[in-house]
């Protein structure tokens, strides 16, 4: 019986179904964002007042952080173009990077919550504060699930019947595409919340 | 006849590694060049303005750089115009444009100045339980941030 | 070619739970969401049965079971006031996303639309089965919350805050929204790749069955719509447990004490988060069940389905529309006046789309041939009373009228008539149609016969007393009716709806045994029992894995019948003569 392969044949729209999956998740996740976002915007609007993010926050530290994702953004892009060679040597190094610079930013982030608690500040605080807390929350939940994708990449390049699989190199842009995602939103998210 | 799948197929995404670190480079500055703006003191409108538009440069070379978008396939674009336009539907009308404009047509000098300068912010009369959840309006950037929110450049 | 690797053509003989529990076969996963989903609407309508007893004889032991209820909920065997609003909550929850649409999404949308489209299983069939099985903890958690200290949420469907804030209940029921969402949103990616991607050669946009243009707006609509009710969840979520005050207002009183919270947040902000959502979902319920009416209406016509591009055209106008009037919900809700005049000219214009759509499906029928089958019946019986149910909206969605009439009985009967006696009529007459599909054996007629009209006459007999009753002013979302004086003129009525409900689940019975019955011991139907066009019945009944022995190759319409000069009066879309 012949069947149809899922993710190749016949694609009218000339873009691959894994593809055009991820772009579909990441416009739902535009949405999520923008009504955080919206949120944000709305509450501040009606609050009699706002704190400065330099005086708030740990603007050093989030400006590090920035430094940090974007990097990671170059790296992951890195561990495409070597997929893209076919160097799976140059690939896991790139994506491991990658992992580095999460777990970095991660651990950045619990400094950063680690001191407020300390002080004890929490998302209870002020609605300052509960966005704070539950934007950079939700981003980092994001991250974990970056990192879960990305180390499942990095496990499956050390096997020779999934690095060889036509479908890795899409696997690959999509874990991507992802990735730059949460960096964007982070982009968004440091200026909102720390510096204005 | 059946497209392939392999990425190698379509020349446009080849990865252009000189590229990358170009638009490397141009984050990091960029990055730079917001959080010194941010340290003075520009009064809100213009502080968020100025900081959303460096924030829309950054995600727009990450959106068409490293996610490819510049050379895409039309459909891709055609999803996030879709996603964009609802996404405006939502923030719009919360945000009670109304007011927003009311608000930069006369002027409110209270949330305009940074808290470090000028007097003591008087108590803004405090806004009317009922009406829309935007009932005090917005230095004129917020709406700028509104209308650019969509993530994708 | 590779094969994705979920072992098929006999290569490798798959386990039973591989095979029928952890499935990725989009029509193994259709039936398990069309059994579970009409489990919960079994579950969500005995809900409503406790809750009409209430409402016809208010304050009175309910019989027989009564006295099994634990005393907080109904002392006694009388409803207190709080069961009643988690009964009513709880109905409300279950029926829309427990209930219509998993099964008008998950289960009709799962089993034909890749049929439909000449395709052998969804885009991601893995997605599809994780779908399936994040749906089922999120609706088994949502029942577990009654089982849980302090109860079921009891504050409504729309979770207001701050009531939901600091009513029991809530957060068990934002855990199982967000699995639920979850599961809509891998679904909603799934058909949409599907969709555009895996179109047999020849099946051409313009070729689409409605029926699938009906799942895909509906995709789209998930997708977009339900991530806002999520992060509005979320922070409802943040303020219950880690007490924030996103939508706690300053200086908050209750019950004579200050709430003790930041304060600064806006209560509006959830309605308007909410309703982004729910608006569109009310059309993710009405779609696919519009889908079906047309797919039974073409067949049972033999011909043509009148104005296929104006269908079309005003389903993506519906969808586009329905992001734009939800605050049509809000009217009263002390938002500005302003605003209240946007939504109420789009919601105007939504009723444009509506009409057309289902002007064309009553205008097919003119110069039919019909056949009065047991599914065209229910297919016929959609039109007038889905009418019924989209006129009534009118009076709310005019922001005058609706002073008088929000939050009272005629809402309840308006929003019914659309999901009653429209959606659950569609969806109910989709399954006699498309059951030889599911098992190659036909559903009794006389049974079928029975089923329909004692369905259709007992809904009508619940929900068109709801009319007069929201006229007079009488409550919604109030467990003794006869607190209100205005109410005492047309307290019979509650009686009569409660007879009709009583009624309603007594004629379902025949269909149960039915759909069991007829799986195992009915009449053994032949591949196309319709003589349909449609691709899913160029296929055996039930579909191998695969679907199709050879990708089907498609040569015109959907909804070539009685075409001039043919010996037959269809001519299937895959028919290369």
């Amino acid at each position: 019986m012949t069947t149809i392969t899922m993710d190749n044949a016949d694609t009218h729209s000339g873009i691959t179904n894994a593809k055009l999956g991820v772009w579909l998740f990441l416009a739902s996740e535009v949405m999520l964002f923008a009504t955080l976002f919206t949120t944000y915007i709305v509450l501040r609007m009606g609050a009699t007042s706002w704190p400065w993010g330099w005086d708030a926050l740990n603007v050093p530290l989030a400006t590090l952080n920035t430094a940090i994702l974007i990097s990671s953004s170059v790296t992951i892009v890195m561990a495409y173009a070597k997929a893209y060679d076919k160097n799976v040597g140059g690939f896991r190094f790139w994506m491991l990077m990658t992992l580095l610079l999460s777990f970095g930013f991660l651990v950045v982030k619990a400094f950063e919550y680690g001191h407020e608690f300390a002080l004890g500040i929490g998302p209870s605080t002020s609605v300052f504060y509960a966005v704070y807390f539950t934007m950079t929350g939700l981003h980092g939940i994001h991250i974990i699930g970056g990192i879960i994708v990305n180390s499942a990449l990095l496990y499956m390049s050390y096997c020779q019947e999934d690095w060889e699989h036509p479908l890795f190199l899409g696997r690959v842009e999509g874990a991507g595409l992802y990735w730059h995602f949460v960096d964007i939103v982070w982009i968004f998210l440091f200026p909102a919340l720390y510096l204005l | 006849m059946a497209k392939s799948n392999d990425a190698r197929a379509h020349d446009d995404h080849r990865p252009d590694v000189r590229k990358y670190m170009l638009v490397f480079g141009a984050l990091l500055v960029l990055t730079c060049v917001t959080v010194v703006i941010s340290k003075f003191h520009l009064p809100r409108p213009q502080a968020i303005t100025l900081g959303l538009l460096v924030a829309v440069v950054k995600a727009g070379l990450v959106a068409a750089v490293f996610m490819h978008l510049w050379g895409e396939q039309k459909l891709v674009h055609k999803v996030l115009y879709v996603v964009a336009f609802f996404a405006a539907i939502l923030i719009l009308p919360l945000l009670d444009l109304r007011m927003v404009v009311s608000r930069i047509t006369e002027r409110m000098p209270v949330a305009d100045q940074h808290p470090d300068e000028g007097a003591a912010p008087e108590a803004k009369p405090e806004a009317a339980p009922a009406p829309a959840p935007a009932s005090a309006p917005a230095p004129k950037p917020a709406k700028k941030r509104a209308k650019s929110a969509p993530k994708n450049g | 070619m590779s094969h994705d690797s979920h072992g098929h053509g006999g290569h490798h003989e798959l386990s039973f739970a591989r095979k029928y529990v952890f499935s990725v076969d989009h029509k193994v996963i259709g039936l398990q969401y069309m059994i579970t989903s009409m489990i919960f609407l079994l579950f969500g309508f005995g809900l409503m049965l406790l809750m009409r007893w209430q409402l016809a004889f208010p304050g009175q032991a309910i019989p027989f079971i009564g006295r099994l209820f634990p005393a907080d909920l109904a002392p006694n065997g009388v409803m207190s006031g709080e069961f009643y609003n988690t009964l009513g909550a709880m109905h409300g929850t279950i029926m829309v996303f427990l209930g219509v649409v998993p099964l008008a999404v998950g289960a009709y949308g799962n089993y034909i639309m890749p049929l439909q489209i000449g395709a052998p299983d969804m885009a991601f069939p893995r997605l599809n089965m994780m779908s399936y099985w994040v749906f089922l903890p999120g609706g088994l958690l949502m029942l577990g919350s009654f089982l849980m200290p302090g109860g079921a949420a009891q504050s409504g469907w729309t979770s207001y805050p701050p009531l939901s804030i600091i009513n029991p209940g809530q957060t068990v029921w934002i855990l199982a929204m967000v699995l639920l969402i979850t599961s809509s949103l891998l679904g909603a990616i799934n058909f949409i790749v599907t969709t555009i991607n895996l179109r047999a050669p020849g099946m051409t946009l313009d070729r689409l069955p409605v029926f699938c243009w009906a799942q895909f707006v509906t995709a789209i609509l998930l997708l977009l719509a339900f991530p806002p009710l999520e992060a509005a969840a979320i922070l409802q979520l943040m303020d219950r447990v880690a007490h924030t005050s996103f939508y706690m207002p300053k200086d908050l009183i209750i019950l004579g004490t200050h709430y003790a919270g930041s304060g600064g947040g806006q209560p509006l902000l959830w309605q308007h988060l909410f309703w982004f959502l729910a608006h569109p979902e009310v059309y993710v319920l009405v779609l696919p069940p519009m889908g079906i009416v047309s797919e039974i209406i073409a067949n049972n016509t033999r011909k043509p389905l009148h104005g296929y591009k104006t269908m079309v055209v005003s389903m993506l106008f519906l969808g586009v529309m329905s992001f734009l009037v939800w605050a049509h919900h809000m009217f009263l809700s002390g938002m500005s006046p302003a605003l209240g005049n946007f939504f109420l000219v789009t919601t105007m214009i939504i009723s444009v789309p509506s009409v057309a759509i289902l002007t064309c499906l009553i205008f097919s029928l003119k110069g039919a041939s019909i056949r009065y089958n047991v599914p065209m019946l229910f297919a016929l019986a959609f039109l007038p009373l889905f009418g019924i149910g989209g006129l009534t909206g009118l009076p709310l969605g005019l922001t005058v009228t609706d002073i008088y009439l929000h939050d009272t009985y005629y809402v309840i009967g308006h929003f019914h008539f659309v999901v009653v006696t429209g959606s659950i009529i569609a969806l109910l007459g989709g399954t006699y149609y498309w059951f030889p599909k599911w098992f190659g054996r036909r559903m009794n007629d006389k049974l079928g016969l029975i089923h329909f009209w004692g369905s259709v006459i007992c809904m009508c007999g619940i929900f068109l007393p709801m009319f007069p009753m929201g006229l007079a002013g009488a409550s919604r979302r109030l467990y003794d009716p006869t607190a209100q004086m205005h109410n005492m003129g047309v307290q019979g009525l509650n009686v009569v709806s409660t007879y009709f409900a009583y009624g309603l689940a007594l004629f379902q019975l025949p269909y149960i045994w039915n759909f069991f019955h007829s799986m195992f011991r009915g009449e053994k139907s032949v591949e196309n029992p319709w003589q349909a066009t449609t691709l899913e019945w160029a296929c055996p009944s039930p579909p191998p894995h695969g679907n199709f022995e050879k990708t089907p190759r498609v040569y015109r319409g959907p909804y070539e019948y009685s075409v001039p000069g043919r010996k037959t009066d269809y001519w299937p879309q895959s028919d290369p003569a």
